[in-house]
């Protein structure tokens, strides 16, 4: 291997320095949140990385890696993500880690009754040593450590006292006020006391109150117990339930199997709505690849044309509703199909006093639908479809137009068969974004309008995308993470099978012309 | 090598600890964000306790909060919404407060709607919603009964114009706006059970008042006296070209309807004669908005302090009640407040808190899809009794 020059080896080390700084900083912030498995990606990650730059033997690592930390990254680990939440229950009320909602829930507490409010001042010793003193309505003074009580005078602390005989100073300590205080109060806040059967919490800047304990788990027997009736509670799918059916909110997150893609199959509401929205996903995906390849293909053709004056001005025109973001475009046409102040319906009342009913009626809604996709779709035909052209032998015409054959012969024989070589695969890609195009619909449509008969919240252009989003998010009970996930599982298998025979069949039209 | 990696961990660490100032995070959205940091500054120098205030954009807050918190990461106190409530407490996200003898400070109404099964989650400042918005030069005395409303309405609608006697969000899906005609004659969305609870199995948009209402709405579709399918965007352009004579609207449009120089006046919205009758007021959705706490922070304490000494004082409860001319949920701010906030709060008489249990989500969608269809020709029994069968069914009451 060729030596290196000083400076590439100076910045080789200078960078290495900084991704392992990087690393050290993210790792004990990792540690001290108690994220061990992202730690351990961590320090693999950045061992891998020093091993890739620093050995020689591991030259060639140093271009596959990137790449393969950005595959898992951001394509291996969404994908795993989203198989593992397809089979929890992952939904409003049961968002939280089960340590999360056993730390709520142990800290729970209810005002004991006949409550008792003290007073109290907070010392501390130089060793950070917390000191409360305490002091009833009654003025009976008791101080404490913060785990256990006893009264000021059983305790043998010495004290100092005003001329009233309130406790001014203990000695030892320093009396924690002003904004010092307000440095301690997460520290007084997470405090509960034993006090005679009850416990001390902080209620309030001033003062501590008497409390009891509501709940109590054992992990032993993973059951949680309400210390005031004496009800045992066990988890049932992601819930605290007592024998009687009652429920502790909130839920958590836990494995649920299959669960969620029973629901999907077993539920006669969705398998009402599923044949009508997949067939208009079809026809929407069929019909918007077609339409907007067919118009591309046209204009590239003309483009392709040398004799064409202003070719340059005439393709960069063409060009401008695929540069247009999306999210304004789909505004600017849902304004423009408005019904009673769109600029198609004011020009047709002015004309022929008629209006259509571009976005309400469901055949007009689908076929406005399918004409914006193609207007912002055609120009990625016509780019493609331009390159392709470039690369079709002119000889073969020549040899054509020799043979006899006129240009639609030619265009049929020749260009459109060489053509689908190179971009079968591209239609492919294109069919399966507009299967799942949910942005476009959204925009425009959001899946309405409504159906009658429908049995679930399923538009009459709901794709299967947007379909899934209202059922998951917009309906039931919030939001359902888990039967989303299960569902474009299920989304994704339909589209890999339908891209899986398209592309047979295009191989198939390249064995042909190879 | 091993010295300095141990040097740098130590180091790194140290930086850790040394960060522990206590610190209070807010996440507020940008109208609320300014007034926040001036008063957290104020916190700041009087108790030493840094507030961070984390700047979202008002859609987006709802959701951030969720996400924050579920990863450990929220803040101690959001601004937002009593109807966001329902999916907060379910998820275990907000902690109960008490605001000892404050409570009687704010409106019983405002503390209602941020009260989940009995427990109070949020400290309320400004409500909202929406009543008759009218064109003065058009209509000088505005009407009380709706058979007024309609009268007026056949007297200046010109659809050739465009003008329109009334005008509102009526796009599909929009259920908030659509809400006041089902609720007159008697519709509402969830009765309540023997527990005082709203009851999800108990929905209440297809009974004969509903009906009603809807019938009517839809009769002043076909005659043309309002225009359908209006959004947002739509409805500014009907202000900013005076192409109605009233609307129903709420606090969040009277800038834009200042701007278009319309000379106008806020109502309650007219009276509609039921089946049986009655004349009775639209019901209308109220909104509240307020501060709720984190479950998970653990700085509750210094968070209520700031609430209840920063917050909850009538100067700033003045200017949250004045950045958009809601109506106040803090009383002693009630005599500050202006002609259009007090107007509003008219209608406010005959509101309902939007319902805030998770089950609203399916109100949300089928009440929508019910407008969708009602727009489009079909039957309002047969739209609204499908609506309730979906709602029924998606929560899982069957």
């Amino acid at each position: 291997m060729r030596s290196q020059s000083p400076l590439f080896l100076a910045v080789k080390f200078i960078l290495i320095g900084i991704i392992d700084a990087v690393a050290v900083w993210a790792g004990v912030g990792l540690v001290l949140q108690q994220a061990y498995p992202l730690f351990a990606l961590l320090v693999l990650g950045t061992a891998g990385l020093n091993l890739a730059i620093l050995s020689r033997r591991a030259y060639p690592l140093r271009y596959l890696l990137p790449g393969l930390v950005f595959l898992f990254g951001m394509v291996v680990y969404p994908i795993g993500y989203n198989i593992y939440i397809a089979f929890t229950n992952l939904q409003t009320g049961n968002l939280l880690q089960k340590s999360q909602v056993l730390q709520l829930l142990d800290n729970r507490y209810i005002p004991a009754p006949d409550q008792q409010t003290f007073t109290y001042t907070a010392y501390l010793d130089g060793n950070d040593n917390l000191l409360l003193v305490l002091e009833d309505v009654r003025g009976d003074t008791y101080v404490s450590d913060g785990t256990s009580t006893q009264s000021l005078s059983a305790s043998g602390i010495d004290v100092t006292r005003d001329d009233q005989g309130r406790v001014v100073g203990v000695e030892g300590y320093q009396p924690v006020t002003g904004a010092a205080l307000y440095q301690i109060l997460a520290r007084l806040e997470a405090l509960a006391i034993p006090f005679d059967h009850e416990f001390l919490r902080l209620s309030g800047l001033r003062n501590f109150r008497t409390y009891m304990k509501q709940y109590h788990y054992d992990p032993e027997t993973d059951q949680l117990t309400d210390l005031q009736t004496d009800t045992v509670y066990t988890p049932v799918d992601g819930r605290f339930t007592a024998a009687n059916g009652a429920v502790v909110e909130p839920g958590f997150q836990t494995w649920v199997g299959t669960r969620n893609f029973l629901q999907i199959f077993g539920s006669a509401a969705i398998r009402k709505d599923f044949l009508r929205v997949f067939l208009w996903t079809i026809v929407w995906a069929v019909l918007s690849v077609l339409l907007s390849f067919s118009l591309g293909l046209s204009f590239a053709l003309l483009l392709n044309d040398r004799t064409l004056r202003l070719r340059l001005l005439y393709r960069t025109l063409l060009i401008i509703p695929y540069v247009m973001p999306v999210f304004i475009s789909a505004f600017v046409w849902r304004g423009m199909f408005n019904e009673n102040f769109g600029i198609f319906n004011r020009v047709l009342d002015d004309l022929f006093q008629t209006r259509v009913p571009w976005l309400t009626n469901a055949m007009w809604a689908r076929a406005s639908l399918i004409f914006i996709n193609v207007w912002l779709t055609f120009p990625y035909m016509m780019l493609i479809s331009l390159g392709a052209l470039q690369s079709i032998p002119s000889q073969l015409y020549e040899a054509a137009r020799v043979d006899g054959a006129g240009s639609w012969l030619r265009f049929w024989k020749i260009t459109l068969p060489l053509l689908m070589i190179s971009l079968a695969p591209l239609l492919i890609g294109a069919f399966a974004f507009a299967f799942n195009n949910f942005t476009l619909i959204y925009l425009v449509t959001a899946g309405r309008p409504a159906v009658l008969g429908a049995a679930t919240p399923a538009g009459a252009t709901d794709i299967l995308i947007s379909w899934t989003y209202r059922i998951s998010f917009q309906g039931g009970s919030g939001n359902n993470f888990g039967l989303a996930a299960a569902i474009s599982i299920l989304i994704f298998v339909m589209i890999g099978a339908i891209s899986a025979l398209g592309f047979r069949l295009s191989r198939r039209l390249e064995e042909v012309y190879r | 090598m091993r010295k300095l990696l141990a040097l740098i961990l130590l180091v790194a660490l140290m930086g850790t600890v040394a960060a522990a100032q206590v610190k209070i995070t807010i996440f507020a959205d940008d109208t609320r964000t300014p007034l926040m940091r001036e008063l957290g500054a104020q916190y700041t120098a009087d108790t030493g306790v840094e507030i961070e205030v984390v700047e979202y954009a008002s859609t987006d807050i709802r959701t951030a909060y969720v996400t924050a918190t579920q990863a450990g990461e929220g803040p101690d106190i959001v601004i937002g919404a009593h109807d966001w409530l329902g999916e907060y407490v379910t998820n275990g996200l907000v902690e109960p407060l008490d605001l000892g003898d404050r409570a009687a400070d704010f409106s019983q109404a405002a503390l209602e709607a941020f009260t989940s099964g009995g427990t109070l989650y949020g400290m309320p400042y400004a409500s909202e919603n929406i009543a008759l918005v009218y064109d003065k030069d058009i209509v000088p005395t505005a009407p009380r009964t709706w058979d007024e409303l309609l009268a007026v309405c056949r007297a200046v609608s010109d659809p050739d114009v465009p003008m329109y006697g009334l005008a509102f969000q009526n796009q599909a899906g929009n259920f908030y706006q659509f809400f006041p005609m089902l609720s007159a004659a008697g519709g509402y969305i969830f009765g309540y059970d023997a527990e005082g609870n709203l009851d999800p199995c108990d929905v209440g948009l297809a009974t004969d008042g509903a009906v009603f209402g809807a019938s009517l709405y839809q009769s002043m579709l076909d005659e043309g006296l309002i225009p359908s399918g209006v959004d947002w965007d739509t409805l500014n352009a009907l202000v900013a070209g005076k192409n109605a004579a009233m609307f129903i609207t709420g606090p969040w449009l009277i800038n834009a309807i200042r701007d278009a120089g319309i000379n106008y006046g806020i109502t309650q919205l007219p009276a509609i004669k039921g089946p049986n009758g009655a004349y009775n007021v639209p019901k209308v959705f109220m909104g509240v908005q307020g501060f709720m706490v984190n479950s998970f922070s653990p700085n509750k304490t210094i968070a209520m302090d700031f609430l209840l000494n920063y917050i909850a004082t009538t100067d700033v409860m003045v200017e949250l009640m004045n950045q958009g001319n809601r109506s106040p949920a803090y009383l002693p701010a009630l005599s500050y407040a202006g002609a259009d906030a007090l107007a509003f709060s008219q209608q406010a008489a005959f509101g309902v808190p939007m319902p805030s249990i998770p089950a609203m989500a399916s109100v949300w969608q089928e009440g929508g899809n019910a407008l969708d269809l009602i727009n489009n020709g079909t039957d309002p029994a047969t739209a609204l009794q499908q609506a309730k069968d979906l709602i029924l069914a998606a929560v899982g009451c069957e």
